[in-house]
């Protein structure tokens, strides 16, 4: 295979690196106009009245609405998980609020303006009334029985309630010779994108038909969204993604602003652009990861885990239709993560609070759960007195036990867990740390090494959901030998695209540089669930290679005719097809393509179909929707994994963190590109670090966000972030046909219990225990401060 | 308010009526259609407007349009064609493109420049030098590890003779 497993560039980059990619905000269209978005700024209020006459009269303006309009133009955003379906509570949806805002930055006006200066002059013009009511911003709180309730026809603020259970926990907490109990908290942060949401409508009134130019990770099923939001036919709309600035699950939804600008330009008959600010996207884009995580566990002696118990507690803001809160089910479902404890309950309350709606976030709640058992195995090795690696290793579902079904049902597919964690302590030299750490401080110096393991399920597939665990791909073949792959799935920077260009070449034998790949047009590519949960290159690769497969048949069929062979004495290299062993006989790959076209009446194509092209779904083996004896259902197909090991400089003056080295052996299947891979793992190794220590999204009690800006929501630089020190792992997935497991979503998770581990190594001389995050500075001084006064119960900044 | 201003930009001498409220990312992405030049937080933290000011880098969303009458400004597109010859890329174009120095491709132009300009004040620069001269550009996406590892073999393999191709 030429291709496959080689450190080939990104398809796009020459484009890119010369300023030539063309995002969404890029894109204009003659006479367009410019929306600007009324946002609350209260946290909690009923609206009592609008006046837009001001905004009306103001020069330029072509329209101003407001919620009461939207209700009479078009229906609720259908959700895009709907906790309804999963036995929760629910509420209607419109592009803008409607009598009740939950949250600052809720939108309840929109105008579209000649000019941006004239639509924002506009909206500063649009008078709205609000009554206020009493906030609440603590989900412990919001699940208090006298607390304010955001959606009074719930009685409740719990949108949702699940349970999961198995073996006999009680039994486990009897027998046990420990148990321990602690709570963890993780806090509200975001993945923040560095290009801000943007949309570009024109509904073509001649045509009757909706274009939209949109910075998205699913097409498709915007469109189906939108078909339904406007009451339109799905044929009269096109969905197009240009160049996408990153994107890490937050462009995966149908957002309010999307059918929105799409409404406005229809009833304006002329185009309408949209541009999110960055306060905008930080106020209302999707936030993640606020959760209480609560549990108790019961060990033996020996270090191995019996039992646990777990209480999650979600906090994920106002509801959206954008389906963020499906991050805390799915933190609940992979509990116990890569741990073999049998005698496990989850219990987990999400819970709506007036802060901004979560929307999906790389790690997509696997980052809770990680962190969750990293803590527990920490806190399991301390009380024991054991290495804190040594207990992960006795406690690891075992290698010849897959596929390993967990309480939740989540279906563990391979993998060597014990030995990646083996081999990344040896890289990192683990077992020699303890002089260096002992030299350092005797300096002065505190250094500190931490031990992590995460485990990612990918390629989510919920039930009746746009979240599913298919594929589609078409491959196609012009009269000159250019190859066309036209895939379901999208790029949004993660380079899928140069991956899949790989496998196809590799199937039809033909250069790289042929192949062109097409992504992200609903009017081109088969229907297609977009990107997310690193399902990109291992299900729309594999589609992929389904149709390269067909086509490279028909080539093989017709080449052998020509070369008086069989088709199993052909192979196909670098464009050239020679029969085996005889270098004489050979015809061009591209010879062939212009004789189907041109002459499928001829004698080596007239018995054959004619074209070279083939559309293929691939479906993953794995999944299972239909409950087994125990209730469970399988929502995930890919479980990679990566052990890691971190050290961490921690200056005791001033609580300051530095990162000195982050090692991992990581397991995504078979790699196609180590360059792409290793890529993604070190962009989301700074993310997790990011989110541990620099990003917070952070309120005050009226629910006002206090960090609205890159001022204050302070993204990790190149100063702040080592360069990762990588490794593979490379246990094929028995389910997919290269092996591939999911990609790009792993590193994100492992620094919150790796680094954790880390800085509490790091500051043992003081007796440091971190239960909470961000690991800001001034957080770190008071830990250190509160534990040096006796008491390491942790510190709450 | 309108006024019209004169400058020079990648090259060419232009004359523009602009309000006096645009920034110069603004003016050079919707009135110039550079589109190269981007906008990511309108604050000056992010680094994705970068562009050039008379010969210096600049954070195109801190500056207004009207500010810079009479200056000379250079944009990724004009950069990218001053620095090619026969239609290659630039060294550090090159050395991004080699290392996947770039995900989404958003943060990259505004990167290369920071480079560039990075490399012409130290045109050997330590780790240590090159991640404090990206400290101004924020990437989401990658990491750095794959810029820096870019930066370190431009510094290493390019040499910077006086009149020649070098990194300017
Ligand atoms: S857009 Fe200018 S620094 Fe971010
Ligand atoms: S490559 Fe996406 S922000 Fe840098």
């Amino acid at each position: 295979m030429a291709y496959i497993g080689s450190a080939v560039s990104g398809i796009l980059d020459t484009k890119l690196v010369a300023g030539k990619g063309q995002y969404t905000a890029d894109v204009s269209l003659p006479d367009m106009g410019h929306m600007a978005v009324v946002r609350s700024p209260y946290a909690h209020a009923r609206i009592l009245s609008i006046d837009t006459s001001a905004a009306r009269q103001h020069p330029g303006v072509r329209i101003v609405a407001t919620g009461a309009e939207i209700k009479q133009w078009s229906k609720p955003i259908p959700h895009t998980l709907n906790p309804s379906a999963f036995g929760g509570k629910t509420a209607d949806i419109y592009c803008l609020a409607i009598d009740r805002v939950h949250y600052v930055g809720t939108p309840v006006a929109a105008v579209v303006a000649d000019t941006r200066h004239a639509a924002t002059e506009a909206a500063n013009l649009i008078e709205v009334e609000y009554a206020d009511l009493p906030v609440v911003i603590d989900a412990e709180r919001a699940l208090e029985p006298d607390s304010p309730l955001l959606y009074p026809e719930w009685e409740t603020n719990e949108l949702m309630h699940v349970r999961f259970q198995g073996g006999d926990v009680e039994r486990a907490f009897a027998d046990a010779d420990h148990i321990l109990d602690d709570t963890l908290r993780l806090h509200r942060h975001t993945a923040t994108p560095l290009e801000p949401r943007a949309a570009l409508a024109h509904y073509d009134d001649r045509a009757e038909r909706l274009t939209l130019w949109v910075s998205t990770q699913a097409p498709h099923p915007l469109r189906t969204t939108l078909a339904n939001t406007l009451q339109m036919d799905e044929n009269d709309i096109q969905v197009i993604q240009p160049q996408v600035g990153g994107a890490f699950g937050v462009k995966i939804p149908t957002y309010q602003e999307d059918p929105l600008a799409c409404l406005l330009s229809k009833r304006t008959g002329k185009p309408v652009k949209w541009i999110e600010e960055r306060t905008e996207h930080l106020m209302a884009g999707g936030h993640a990861r606020e959760q209480t995580l609560k549990f108790s566990v019961a060990c033996k002696a020996d270090g191995t885990v019996t039992g646990l118990k777990v209480r999650i507690i979600g906090d994920v803001g106002a509801l959206a239709a954008v389906g963020g809160w499906g991050m805390s089910y799915v933190a609940s479902f992979v509990v116990p993560g890569p741990y073999k404890i049998p005698n496990c309950e989850v219990d987990l309350s999400i819970v709506v609070t007036n802060k901004g709606p979560w929307n999906a976030y790389r790690g997509f709640g696997k980052e809770a759960a990680s962190f969750l058992m990293d803590r527990v195995m920490d806190r399991v090795a301390d009380t024991v007195q054991m290495d804190r690696a040594a207990v992960r290793l006795k406690n690891f579902v075992p290698k010849d036990e897959f596929p390993y079904v967990q309480i939740s049902g989540a279906t563990l597919d391979s993998g060597d867990y014990v030995k990646a964690l083996q081999d990344v302590m040896d890289k990192a030299g683990y077992h020699t740390f303890a002089e260096e750490q002992q030299r350092l401080r005797a300096q002065g110096r505190y250094i500190g090494m931490g031990v992590g393991f995460e485990l990612t399920p990918e390629g989510g597939c919920i039930p009746d959901s746009f979240i599913g665990g298919y594929e589609g791909a078409t491959v196609r073949v012009s009269p000159s030998g250019q190859v066309t792959v036209l895939t379901g799935v999208t790029s949004p920077g993660s380079g899928n695209e140069t991956g899949i260009a790989q496998i196809v070449a590799d199937a039809l034998g033909v250069p790289l540089s042929t192949v062109r790949v097409v992504q992200g047009d609903t009017q081109a590519c088969p229907y297609g669930l977009g990107n997310w949960s690193s399902r990109s290159l291992f299900m729309g690769g594999s589609a992929s290679l389904y149709a390269a497969r067909e086509v490279h048949h028909k080539v093989l069929r017709v080449a052998a005719s020509m070369l008086e062979a069989v088709p199993e004495d052909l192979n196909c290299e670098q464009g050239r097809i020679r029969v085996k062993g005889q270098a004489d006989r050979e015809v061009a790959f591209n010879d062939v393509a212009e004789y189907v076209h041109k002459r499928a009446f001829d004698h080596h194509a007239f018995d054959m179909e004619p074209g070279l092209e083939s559309t293929r779904y691939f479906r993953m083996g794995n999944i299972h929707h239909v409950p087994d004896d125990k209730g469970r259902i399988n929502t995930y197909p890919s479980y990679p994994y990566a052990a890691c090991v971190a050290v961490v400089e921690v200056d005791v003056e001033t609580g300051v963190i530095t990162l000195l080295r982050y090692v991992t052996v990581h397991d995504c299947g078979t790699v196609i590109n180590p360059l792409l891979v290793e890529g993604q793992f070190q962009g989301a190794v700074a993310q997790g670090l990011g989110g541990l220590i620099y990003e917070q999204l952070s309120y005050d009690d009226n629910g006002q966000l206090q960090t609205g800006t890159f001022m204050d929501y302070t993204l990790p630089t190149a100063v702040e972030v080592p360069s990762v020190e990588i490794h593979h792992q490379e246990v094929p997935s028995p389910y997919t046909p290269l092996g591939t497991k999911g990609a790009g979503e792993s590193g994100v998770s492992s620094p919150f219990g790796t680094i954790v581990s880390a800085v509490e190594n790091a500051l043992a001389p003081f007796g440091v225990k971190i239960h909470d995050t961000p690991l800001t500075p001034q957080r770190v001084w008071r830990m250190i401060q509160t534990a040096k006064n006796g008491n390491n119960g942790g510190a709450k900044a | 308010m309108q006024t019209t201003i004169q400058l020079i930009v990648n090259n060419t001498p232009c004359e523009a009526t602009v309000d006096t409220r645009t920034l110069l990312v603004d003016f050079l992405r919707d009135q110039l259609d550079l589109t190269g030049t981007h906008l990511g937080c309108a604050t000056g933290n992010c680094g994705a407007c970068t562009v050039m000011l008379d010969g210096l880098t600049v954070k195109a969303c801190t500056i207004l349009a009207a500010d810079v009458a009479g200056s000379t400004v250079t944009t990724i597109e004009g950069w990218t064609q001053d620095a090619r010859q026969s239609g290659d890329l630039h060294p550090i174009q090159a050395a991004f493109v080699k290392h996947h120095a770039l995900q989404c491709g958003f943060c990259t132009p505004g990167m290369v420049l920071s480079v560039q300009q990075l490399l012409k004040e130290k045109p050997h620069p330590t780790e240590a030098e090159i991640r404090h001269g990206i400290a101004g550009n924020l990437c989401r996406c990658t990491g750095y590890a794959s810029i820096v590892k870019a930066v370190q073999e431009i510094a290493t393999t390019t040499s910077l003779s006086p009149g020649g191709r070098g990194l300017g």
